[in-house]
Parts: structure tokens; sequence; C-alpha cells
């Protein structure tokens, strides 16, 4: 069953220039329920503008995107995304920011137990009161991730979530999705420079080529989980996915 | 956990505390206190309320002194960090008793001795007290009117471009206009003198507050509002949790630009219509061309004022702490 359709989705704009740019052109994929796809690709080919078209906070020029048979025209709580760059809201402490959009949709007497339960998860406990510019930029992404998961969307993107993380700690945060995605089945899009991280979490892999943004290949990816990254099949699934990069 | 508060102590205070600088401190005020006692006066002036005045700030810098010393570690830092400036106090307080009263140097009626002040305080207090007072009602009515409507006016300006594009044009002419050019008009449209001065000050303040608010709104980072939708925000919730928290910063600059306008009016427009408040004091004491009168006016303003700033600042301090960074 197709959950999320992508069709002959095309994002153009004038530049500052004055420019005709065409950013992604007739791209077409579908994402069944529970699915964890990844899209890869070289910087700037418009990775992170497919993801706010399927968000809803980008209308295509052409084409369309349906989830669940619907068409996607604006943002909405049932399509979590956790951004590029650091998104949460400086002047609330780490638990008010997890806590913002449970608390705008349940209201005041929102559920605090799954508030607490996502700052166990994320290992942000003595961090709560914190804000933002205090904490670590792992710690900063994670309570991004809680404040997005709190809403226990249907939908989960994810912009490079662990792009500006360290080896160690993106590990952990991959973990952590890891986990997530196995215990609620959330279905997930996520989008990285990281070959690994790709192989490591997701089912098939959207590879993009840019100039415009066109969708290359898509890789099914069926190592058995939870997946070993020295594995033999591990690195053929990665030497086929750099060839396919590669290859002009 | 003591190094730590140590640290942060060292930061604000920052002068090294010294044995010397706290004993020079106090022995500048007994100087000061010894000198106008001894050296005889040119003027007749009565002394009292100044002897008391230098009698309770020596005591008081023996206090902090010996609290700092033996019992808090706050207090010695605080002691430490101000004990110079206290020092050049005490001298200047010397200095000017001996210019003005002593030797005349600089004579009545223009120049007034600390003293001459203080005795000017005392001998007026319930006046200056009612005048304080109704000028502080006066000054904080007015002020958080003409803060509110900046502030409403930024937001709605900043966020709508609608609204913007109808009404900044109209605003900005009115803004850029000195409020003190409506005066001779506004003493006569309005009822009382009251509501004309309220007017004023509220002129005054509305419009350095609406611009930097919209500098403010404008300046928030795109993300903070998809965000807000992706998390399911309505309008009135992220006015509330992305608008208002996020052009606080600007807010505030824009409420202290407006804080000297506004005492500016104060005074101006309680010269002009008023019967009380510490504008009318001051022209009263030109119509007697008693020159003490109008220090004392200015030595209660710069109390008053002083106290509204400082107190403007904690708030800002409490309201903005997310911007400091882990110490
Ligand atoms: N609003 C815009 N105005 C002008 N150019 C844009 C705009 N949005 C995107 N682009 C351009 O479109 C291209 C794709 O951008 P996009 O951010 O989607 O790339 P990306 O794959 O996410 O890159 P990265 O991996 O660096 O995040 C880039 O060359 C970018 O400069
Ligand atoms: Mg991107």
């Amino acid at each position: 069953m197709a959950f999320l359709k992508v069709k002959n989705v095309t994002r153009e704009i004038f530049n500052n220039n004055g420019q005709y740019l065409k950013i992604i052109d007739d791209i077409n994929f579908s994402v069944v329920d529970g699915e964890f796809l990844s899209l890869i690709g070289p910087s700037g080919c418009g990775k992170t503008t497919l993801l706010r078209v399927i968000s809803g906070l980008d209308n295509p020029e052409k084409g369309e995107v349906t989830l669940a048979g619907e068409k996607i025209v604006k943002p909405s709580v049932s399509r979590g995304y956790v951004f590029q760059h650091g998104s949460l809201y400086p002047w609330e402490t780490i638990r008010q920011n997890i806590s913002s959009g449970i608390q705008v949709v349940q209201g005041k007497n929102f559920n605090q137990k799954l508030v607490d339960y996502f700052i166990e998860v994320m290992g942000l406990q003595g961090f709560e009161d914190a804000y933002p510019n205090q904490v670590s930029g792992g710690m900063a992404q994670r309570a991004a991730l809680a404040r997005s998961l709190v809403l226990n969307p249907q939908l989960l993107l994810l912009d490079e979530p662990m792009g500006a993380l360290d080896a160690f700690t993106r590990v952990d945060v991959q973990n952590i999705i890891y986990k997530i995605w196995q215990e609620k089945k959330t279905t997930m899009i996520l989008v990285t420079h990281d070959i690994d991280e790709a192989i490591y979490l997701s089912q098939r892999i959207l590879v993009m080529t840019p100039h415009p943004g066109r969708v290359k290949e898509i890789v099914k990816n069926d190592l058995p989980f939870p997946r070993k990254r020295d594995s033999s099949e591990f690195l053929d699934t990665r030497k086929k996915l750099q060839q396919i990069l590669n290859f002009k | 956990m003591g190094n730590s508060k140590q640290a942060i102590l060292n930061r604000k205070y920052w002068k090294r505390w010294s044995l010397n600088w706290n004993v020079l401190s106090i022995l500048a005020v007994v100087v000061a206190l010894v000198e106008n006692l001894l050296v005889t006066s040119s003027e007749s002036v009565d002394n009292g309320p100044y002897r008391i005045f230098l009698l309770v700030f020596m005591f008081y810098l023996l206090f902090v002194y010996l609290v700092g010393s033996f019992f808090n570690l706050r207090v010695k830092f605080y002691s430490g960090h101000f004990a110079q400036l206290n020092l050049s106090l005490g001298i200047l307080l010397c200095i000017q008793d001996l210019l003005t009263e002593k030797f005349g140097t600089l004579a009545l009626p223009y120049f007034v001795s600390f003293a001459q002040i203080l005795e000017q305080i005392r001998y007026d207090a319930v006046l200056l007290l009612e005048s304080m007072i109704s000028s502080l009602i006066l000054w904080l009515i007015s002020f958080v009117i003409g803060t509110l409507i900046g502030v409403v006016l930024g937001i709605l300006l900043g966020r709508y471009r609608q609204f913007n594009y109808w009404s900044f044009p109209y605003l900005k002419v009115i803004g850029i206009i000195p409020a003190a050019a409506w005066m001779p008009l506004t003493m006569v449209v309005f009822p009382n003198s009251f509501l004309a001065e309220v007017f004023l000050i509220v002129l005054s303040v509305w419009f350095p507050v609406a611009f930097m608010t919209i500098g403010g709104v404008q300046s928030i980072l795109p993300t903070y509002f998809e965000a807000a939708y992706t998390l399911g925000f309505n309008e009135h919730k992220i006015i509330q949790k992305v608008v208002i928290p996020g052009a606080l910063p600007n807010i505030f600059t824009g409420i202290f630009t407006s804080l000297g306008l506004s005492f500016t009016m104060l005074v101006i427009s309680e010269m002009i219509g008023a019967k009380v408040g510490l504008g009318w004091y001051i022209n009263w004491a030109k119509s007697t061309g008693n020159y003490s009168q109008l220090y004392a006016a200015i030595v209660i303003m710069a109390l008053l004022f002083s106290i509204i700033f400082a107190l403007i600042n904690k708030i800002q301090e409490k309201a903005l702490r997310w911007r400091r960074t882990a110490s």
C-alpha cells in the first residue's frame, strides 16, 4: 500500500539575480506505511527542497504530494519535521521546547509523562531547565527530535539531524532514531550526507543528482536489522552506492 | 561550588578587594566631615542634614567593610569593587564644600553647596515628596500606555504586510514629529492638564518602541515560524510563543530609547501646564529665584530616574536570561 506518493514534483524559482532556476525536476516515488527511506546526494541537489515540499512548507510548481490519498498543501502536526539547522526556540528551556507542540495540541493538561519519557530516551535528564544555547549541539538536536516525536506524527521528516554532530554523538542519535522507528513504526524520511548512516537505518535509499535535482536511482537495502556496520553485506551496499554517486 | 561562585562574583566585581582602599574610602568621608565642622563658612547654611548624611555614609561604608570582611563574600567583593569610587566621592564632597560654602569661589545664588541642597530638601520635604509622587504617577501611567501602544503597533506592523502597507507611512510621519511640537494644541484641546500631559508623554514614547519592535519581529529567523507551523501553532500561539519573545530584545532597546524622551517630556509638560509635579516645582523655584530649590528638585529627579532605570534594567535581565550562555 502506498502511503506517501510524490508525483511529478518540480520546484522552480527565480533566484536573487532574476535567473530562472529549476531546483528539482519531475521527482516520482512512493513510500509505504512504516517504511524508512533515506535521501542522499551531493550538497545542493535539492534534498531540503524536496523534504519541504513533502512537509507542505513549500508548494511545488508542478506535480503533487499525497499522504494517504490526501493532497498536501500546508504543514501539519501529523507530519513532523526536524530542521537541518537549529530550530529550537532559544527563549524556551529544553523542557518547554519539547512540550511546546504537544501543549498547543492538547492544551494545558497535556501529557507530561510523554514529555518526561522522551527527555529520558534522549538522555536529556538534568538539562530540562537549561536554555538551548547552554547545551551541546548534540543535545539540542536530540531535543528538536523529541519535540517532533512527542506529537506522535504519522510521518517524520528528518533533514540531516546528525549533520552537525561529531562521530560519537552521531552514532548515539542514529541508535535513538533506530530504536524509535522499531518501537513505533513511524514512517520516516531521512536526508543525509552520510552513506553509512543511510545504510544503517533505511530500507530503501533514494539517490539524487544535482542541477536540476532528479532521482537517479532507488536502491533497496534488505539487510536484516539490527545492522552491523562492519559486515561484508554492509560494505557491499556501500560500494554499490558509491558507484552510483560517482557515476556521471 | 565555592569556586564557581567566586568566579561569577569576580566577573561582576572585577576590582580586587584591598584593605587600603576600604580604609581610605572611609577616611575620605571622615575628612569631609571634619573639614565641614572646622573650616569656617562664608555663607550661612544649616549644615545639619549634610553632616547627618556624611555620618550615615561613613557608617554605611564601615558596615559594608566589616560585614564583607567577616561574614559575607558577596558583600566583600562589592565593597572591594566600589572602594575606589567611594573614595573619589568623599574627595569630591570635600572639594565642593570648600569651593562653595566655605571659600565662596563658586558663590550664591547660582552655585549652591551640597549641604544647602540637603537643607532645602529637608525644608521642603513634604512638598517635594508630593511632587515626586505625582510626577511618578503621571510618568508610570503614560509610559505603560505608550509602551503598550508601541509594542502592539510594532507587532502588527512587523507581522502583517497589509497593515504595514496602509498605516506605516502615516504613522511614520506622525511618529517622527517631536511630541513637544503638539504642546500648544494639547493644552487647549484636552479637558484637563493631566490628560494633556499623559498624551504628550505617550506621544514621545510609542514611536521608538514601535520602530524597534518592527525590526525585532522582522529579524526573527524564518525557521522559527516554520517550526511553529509543523508543531501545530495557530496565529495566536505564534504571536505569543514566537513573535513576542523573539522581538523582546529589540522591544527593550526601544523602551530604553524612549525612557530618556519620556523623562524630558514629563518635566517639560509639567513646567508648562501643571500645578503639581517636579517640573512644576522647578518652574515655581524659577519664579521665586531660589536656585537651591532647583538643585533640590534635580537631586530628587536624579534619584527617581536612576531607580526607574535600574528597575527596568532588572526586568530586562530577567526577561532575557535565555541569552546568557552557560557560565
Ligand atoms: N529560495 C531559494 N532561492 C534561491 N535558491 C534556492 C532557494 N532554495 C534553494 N535554492 C537552491 O537550490 C539548490 C538546492 O537547495 P537545497 O537546500 O534543497 O539543497 P540540499 O540538497 O538540501 O543541500 P545541502 O545538502 O547542502 O543541505 C541549491 O543550489 C540552492 O542554492
Ligand atoms: Mg539541505
